[in-house]
């Protein structure tokens, strides 16, 4: 995809994290007031689909600074600040959706999620929200100059500033190594779930239930938060290897739905009632062999950027 | 022995591997190796987390029967790994950091032939493990974490830094 696509891509995503944060969130108080546990799990799904559905928005917005940049009639600093807000935002949205894909992990595992995490998803959701909707109005202030504020531009109070992490890991001799180190511990991490989990379904030591297997999936999703820290720094550090990189887009799209699949096996009865000995019905063999494709094809990509995109 | 790893560098197999623009080349050598790693490091991780206590349920008589597809990972390594050596053959054979790597592999594997006697033992569910268990498991996750970096470390450090695609 080419700028011009890709910041098309960025219009179109960027409304999906605040509208669908207050959607998750308004779903969330009327399940907490109606006491509906389906409601419940609803939101935690809403909360953790649009963490995913904000990484791409992240990413496109890079290329859409590119493609802006240098025109007399945009401020800098506010694209500036609107992406240093937006990587806050971030920061927050993946926290939320983490702590969201663990309520819907424990509702699964013992019927109802620990009043902790419940809490937890409600406090962050509000802040997330706070700092989206914040992004989102500097977002839309870039390109309607009729809606900036007085002193909006240049009132600059960011504390995660992506220019100084970019500095810090260029002039750091052993940043970016450290980096690519973790990143490649983290795919282990998922891979090594990826296989135990679907290799389970597809009949590999059938005499385990799912159930228990089930206790592993917490590490592969730490395996994944651990690359998108890594991977997300490795962007901010060097973006314009990245904005159009065909092996990254891919990459993204492929991660985005292999993530998302893992909603079947936190959700869904046929996997989880498994027991021991059980075969999986054919679905479930199917969803197990594509997860399992799917993430090979994040890392064929991930290790193609070099090569088709062009990056190191 | 140099004289045979230049031989082994300049062979028209290593030098298509090396320069070839082709995608099956050189990039389809590395990306194998990465699916061998996470396969290898992947799998034997998880066996080593269950070992330390991590989702209990899991019974090791039935993750045992994963193992062959860590071991898949670890054949795979071994031949693009042969691969990745001969073509930067001389350079590697004097870096310290391709032995350190070569250290950690043969640590982690020789933990893994211990726990494949200890995992034949039908009644393994039945009984507490044992603390000498423990200690390896957590041997063989600083191993694999050890390689890992060591690998990547190659590209950054020693000789042949620009050779090897790093940054």
């Amino acid at each position: 995809m080419n700028l011009a696509n890709l910041t098309h891509l960025h219009l179109l995503l960027n409304h999906f994290p605040t509208v669908g944060f207050l959607i998750g969130l308004g779903l969330f108080l009327a399940a907490i007031v109606g006491k509906s546990e389906n409601l419940k799990r609803a939101s935690l799904v809403i909360f953790f689909l649009i963490a995913l559905l904000a990484i791409p928005t992240y990413l496109s917005g890079k290329a859409a600074q590119q493609a802006i940049t240098g025109r007399p009639d945009v401020p800098e600093a506010l694209i500036e600040m609107h992406q240093d807000s937006a990587l806050l935002a971030l920061v927050f949205m993946e926290l939320t959706g983490f702590v969201a894909w663990l309520g819907l992990w424990q509702f699964r595992r013992i019927s109802r999620p620990a009043r902790w995490n419940l809490t937890a998803v409600f406090l962050l959701s509000i802040i997330t929200f706070g700092l989206m909707a914040r992004t989102a109005i500097m977002g839309g202030e870039i390109r309607h100059p009729e809606i900036r504020t007085e002193g909006t531009v240049g009132s600059d109070t960011e504390w995660l500033k992506s220019a100084s992490i970019a500095t810090f890991v260029n002039t750091t001799a052993w940043a970016w190594p450290l980096n690519e180190t973790i990143h490649f511990i983290g795919l282990s991490l998922v891979l090594g779930v990826v296989l135990v989990v679907n290799l389970r379904i597809l009949g590999v030591m059938k005499n385990v239930s799912f159930a228990a297997l089930h206790r592993l999936l917490p590490w592969g999703i730490l395996g994944f938060a651990v690359n998108l820290i890594t991977g997300i720094l490795f962007f901010i550090t060097i973006p314009e290897q990245y904005t159009q990189n065909v092996a990254l887009h891919w990459k993204v799209v492929l991660m985005l739905i292999a993530a998302a699949n893992v909603l079947y096996f936190t959700l869904f009865e046929e996997a989880w009632a498994l027991g021991p000995g059980d075969d999986a019905p054919p679905t479930a063999k199917v969803i197990a062999a594509s997860t399992i494709f799917l993430w090979i094809g994040v890392i064929y990509f991930g290790r193609m950027m070099p090569f088709i995109g062009g990056s190191f | 022995m140099m004289d045979f790893l230049a031989w082994l560098e300049q062979s028209g197999f290593a030098t298509w591997v090396r320069e070839s623009n082709s995608l099956l080349a050189y990039p389809s050598v590395l990306f194998l190796h990465t699916v061998g790693m996470g396969c290898v490091a992947g799998i034997s991780a998880l066996v080593d987390l269950r070992i330390l206590g991590c989702a209990s349920e899991v019974p090791l008589t039935g993750l045992r029967k994963t193992l062959p597809y860590m071991w898949a990972g670890f054949w795979l390594n071994t031949v693009t790994g042969i691969v990745l050596f001969i073509i930067d053959a001389t350079t590697k054979a004097v870096s310290p950091v391709f032995y350190t790597k070569m250290t950690f592999i043969a640590m982690a594997i020789g933990v893994c032939l211990v726990q494949r006697g200890v995992f034949r033992d039908p009644l393994l569910d039945k009984r507490p493990i044992e603390m000498k268990g423990k200690i390896l498991a957590f041997t063989s996750i600083l191993c694999w974490v050890g390689a890992i970096t060591a690998g990547r470390l190659l590209a950054y450090v020693g000789p042949g830094v620009v050779s090897s695609g790093g940054r």
